[in-house]
């Protein structure tokens, strides 16, 4: 029996490594003179920007060329590959690189939509932070299907003219917009930012926070989740447009911020206050916090689908990507001010200066569908 | 699609055919709302825009300012959707331009409102111009000078005579126009994206948002979406073609019942679409160059051009990519337009010919593009979908044609036969008949058509985007992609171009059909050629 194990063991210790063997030198060559298409959100400008310095330098340093093709939601890619796996189209697919991270991962997971394990084979992986939890998405382990990239924290953002002691916590933000009607919201449930701020609220809500990082069961969602709904039943009622609108992003938060319509904004980007300024966005008094517990953290990733064209260009610019000059330069903050996923000792420049909060790890995904869904029943029409 | 939303999805392992799509959909809380919201949007938009037309037509066709208004028509038209969207929410919204005129927040709502009157108001504003625009040509047609003063000698008004004689001729004749303009309303995404409802949105954004969900689990609620909303189309086009009916054929006693008419102050209209139009674009300008703008200054506090700077570069590829395509596309367009406009004149006279049916024309107008389209990318995925400037600009082509047969409508309905028998009696080959005599007559419609056609093709999002694989990004697409980070500066510059290309292409197309002639100019121009030809072919005679 135990010899079964081991050769069991060994079997799969060989096939793993046989998967694992990248010859990075063959990859480059295949590499150069290879386009790849890069389906990755475009709503930014900073961002873009980024995306189009990248492009040059691979194509001075490796001959690749970058192609961000820019998406209002990097679901369309996903079902732009379900399409195609639909109609067995299993090389010379149309999507080279996706940027993606939660839902998006599982999904491309799931339906096996993934080329095969790279991320740990990369030269630039003995960069990375391992004390990051780079190899889980959302709790959904990502066993190397996808590179991380950056960090995100959920925090928020107020005018400290406006504002001198923003809310340290769920409970203080609704006394606020009790005194301050019509001043807070928070963006729609099911984009991303909403459904983030609904998992952060019941995280401190509920009273035992643990079955929130386990598998949604149907039995107790119901009383589990009963204090989000409470509350929100109360903070909608005092919330900007009595609760019955709400921004549709993260971005148009930042917008009303600006605009005074809201006191306080949202972002996963503990530097959006920062670069927003620099982009004139937003006044220069306003200032990104987190609250007293922390700030929900996920990490967003960069992947190759099963059917990528130029995988090996891609697997070279995800590799650039992640290299320290491309971090430091992405978390510059009058670049992007994205945190980088690499050791502090490898970065340079203004990047050095982030200061990650406090952070609250992601509950289980399958909470995420189970909350959205219970949003749209109870106020999404 | 018809698979899908039966549940053959192989990709996600659903084999099974079945009605989960249309339970899921079903089941949605707030379908029934956002159903509701649809047709009240579609009906509302439809039916005031086709009243304010008309009675912008009855009080200044051929008045003092009818000049103006038909030179300001095509810039106008020019402004595609998404560009106006976006101007019209930098001018309504709670901080917007005019809050900002007032000096404190509005609290009014007319940008994302729960009733779509902000989307209903936009679309009726957007689509007055391209009613007057296709009526031109129908009301040339209709002898109006005539109708009016034979009203006038058996006592009634004008506006008697507008409403009572020239509405139900001229019902008719825009009813395809019509069809578009609700079709339209009905199945559009990117404006309803910027401005509509989102509480629940409208069924097509629904449908959209669905069909891009992370949880492939939810294409079938996509298809089955699509198919419903196909079916709307469907019920409103019957529910318009029925009230028409009702209108000119079944109750007709409204026409005949004594000297009553409706006051309506066309001219009130007509100003405050123009008004609100062209302010947009000022608005877009200001936006684009602005580096801070906080709400309630009146204009930017610090301007900068960095964000033009910044494009510069990417934007000539992506012109020249919006510009490429357009042009084929509407050219094809044109060429196919003409060829069935001549086949079903020749059908016409010739009863045993078979005659291309308005209808199948109309569907890539008609039906709603969602619905068309994903049918189009898994077809072309199992052919060689690689070829993506061929797809693409056949989707193009598909959305482009029915306008411009639309816009070639009325002129070759309203040319004159008889010339062609004169030509042909003087011995000219057909070709050369129409090359020398129809060709030249109907050039300025012509050139018209082309340009509304290059408008459209400029102005299309979603056959770019599915069909395109991203590989392909013209401005529209750009814009759209750009609206999700809500940047008002640099949301401003791609509606600025959006709207700039289009209005380059009009001027080229006005200015070419001056050249040519306006179309009574060539009429006059024509009844002298005739009479020449007149001449000569009697001096041939005396010559023999």
């Amino acid at each position: 029996m135990r010899k079964l194990f081991v050769g069991l063991g060994l079997l799969l210790v060989s096939t793993f490594s046989q998967a694992a063997e990248l010859d990075w030198q063959a990859v480059e060559a295949k590499a150069k003179g290879q386009t790849v298409y890069f389906y990755a959100w475009g709503g930014s400008p900073e961002i873009n920007n980024y995306l189009r310095w990248a492009d040059k330098r691979l194509n001075s340093e490796y001959g690749v060329r970058i192609k961000h093709v820019k998406v209002g939601d990097i679901a369309e890619a996903i079902t732009r590959l379900a399409a195609e796996k639909t109609a067995k189209k299993n090389s010379n697919g149309s999507v080279d690189m996706v940027w993606v991270n939660g839902e998006n991962f599982k999904s491309m997971k799931r339906y096996d939509l993934i080329t095969d394990s790279f991320a740990t084979q990369l030269p630039n992986w003995q960069y990375v932070d391992k004390t990051l939890p780079v190899d889980n998405d959302f709790s959904e382990p990502t066993l190397g299907l996808e590179a991380p990239w950056g960090v995100g924290q959920l925090v928020f953002i107020y005018d400290t003219q406006t504002l001198s002691n923003p809310p340290a916590s769920f409970n203080d933000l609704l006394a606020y917009a009790v005194k301050h009607p019509n001043k807070l919201s928070y963006p729609k449930p099911p984009s991303f930012h909403g459904t983030s701020f609904l998992k952060a609220a019941l995280l401190e809500l509920a009273s035992n926070n643990a079955p929130l990082y386990q598998p949604v069961d149907t039995q107790t969602f119901t009383t589990i989740s009963a204090p989000l709904w409470d509350y929100l039943d109360k903070f909608h009622a005092v919330a900007w447009r009595q609760g019955k609108q709400f921004p549709a992003s993260a971005s148009e938060t930042i917008q009303l911020l600006d605009d005074g319509e809201l006191d306080i904004a949202i972002s996963f980007n503990p530097n959006e206050a920062t670069t927003s300024q620099q982009s004139g966005k937003l006044s220069e008094t306003t200032v990104a916090y987190a609250m007293a517990a922390g700030a929900l953290s996920n990490i967003h990733f960069l992947s190759i689908p099963w059917n990528a064209s130029a995988k090996e260009g891609a697997l070279v610019a995800i590799n650039f990507l992640l290299s320290p000059e491309a971090q430091s330069r992405k978390g510059d903050l009058a670049i992007w001010g994205d945190p980088t996923v690499l050791s502090a000792s490898h970065i340079t420049g203004s990047a050095k200066n982030t200061k990650l909060f406090k952070s609250i790890p992601e509950p289980h995904p399958s909470w995420q569908t189970a909350l959205e869904a219970e949003w749209q029943k109870r106020y999404g029409h | 699609m018809l698979l899908a939303a039966f549940g053959y999805i192989p990709a996600i392992d659903q084999y099974a055919l079945s009605l989960d799509g249309f339970t899921q959909l079903l089941a949605w809380p707030g379908l029934s709302q956002s159903v509701v919201l649809t047709l009240f949007v579609s009906v509302a938009s439809t039916l005031l825009s086709a009243l304010c037309c008309f009675a912008i037509l009855q009080s200044c066709w051929h008045s003092r300012w009818w000049k103006q208004i038909e030179t300001l028509l095509a810039p106008i038209m020019a402004l595609p959707h998404v560009a106006f969207a976006v101007g019209f929410a930098f001018l309504f919204t709670p901080s917007g331009f005019i809050a900002r005129l007032l000096g404190e927040q509005i609290n009014w709502q007319l940008v994302h409102d729960q009733y779509g009157l902000g989307l209903i108001a936009a679309l009726t504003l957007k689509e007055i111009p391209f009613l007057l625009f296709m009526s031109i040509p129908l009301l040339k047609q209709l002898n109006i000078n005539t109708t009016l003063i034979t009203a006038q000698s058996l006592g009634y008004n004008n506006a008697q005579a507008w409403q009572k004689i020239i509405l139900p001729q001229w019902l008719p004749k825009i009813r395809f126009s019509l069809f578009a303009v609700m079709a339209y309303s009905i199945s559009v995404v990117d404006v309803a994206l910027i401005i509509g409802p989102t509480q629940p949105p409208t069924l097509s954004v629904l449908v959209w948002q669905w069909l891009n969900d992370a949880d492939l689990a939810t294409l079938p609620k996509a298809s089955a979406g699509a198919l419903l909303l196909l079916l709307l189309c469907l019920l409103v086009l019957l529910g318009i073609r029925l009230t028409e009916w009702i209108m000119t054929v079944k109750c007709r006693t409204w026409q005949s019942s004594g000297r009553f008419s409706l006051p309506i102050g066309g001219k009130s209209i007509i100003t405050i679409t123009y008004l609100i139009t062209l302010t947009t674009l000022p608005m877009l300008l200001l936006w684009s160059v602005a580096q801070r703008w906080r709400f309630p200054d009146i204009t930017p506090s610090t301007w900068s051009l960095r964000f033009w700077q910044q494009e510069w570069y990417y934007l000539l590829d992506i012109i020249t990519n919006s510009i490429m395509i357009a042009l084929v596309s509407a050219t094809i367009a044109l060429f196919f337009a003409i060829v069935i406009h001549e086949h079903s004149i020749k059908a016409s006279l010739n009863k045993g010919k078979f005659k291309v049916p308005r209808l199948l024309i109309s569907i890539p107008m008609l039906a709603p593009q969602l619905s068309l389209l994903f049918g189009m990318q898994v077809a072309t995925l199992y052919i060689a979908h690689q070829h993506y400037y061929l797809w693409v600009t056949w989707a193009h082509t598909f959305f482009v044609f029915p306008y411009v047969f639309l816009a070639l409508d009325g002129p070759w309905r309203s040319y004159d036969q008889r010339l062609d028998k004169v030509g042909a009696s003087l011995g000219m080959s057909p070709f050369k008949v129409w090359w020398q005599i129809k060709r030249p007559l109907l050039l300025p419609a012509i050139w018209i058509a082309w340009a509304v056609g290059i408008s459209v093709s400029l102005a299309q999002y979603l056959p770019t985007l599915m069909l395109g694989a991203g590989r392909i990004s013209t401005l529209t697409t750009e814009a759209v992609a750009l609206s999700s980070g809500q940047d008002r500066r640099i949301s401003a510059i791609y509606a600025l171009l959006q709207s700039i290309t289009p209005f380059v292409f009009y001027i080229i197309a006005i200015v070419a059909s001056r050249k040519t002639g306006s179309l009574e100019q060539q009429r006059a121009n024509s009844a002298s050629l005739t009479s020449t030809n007149r001449v000569t072919t009697h001096n041939v005679s005396i010559s023999k």
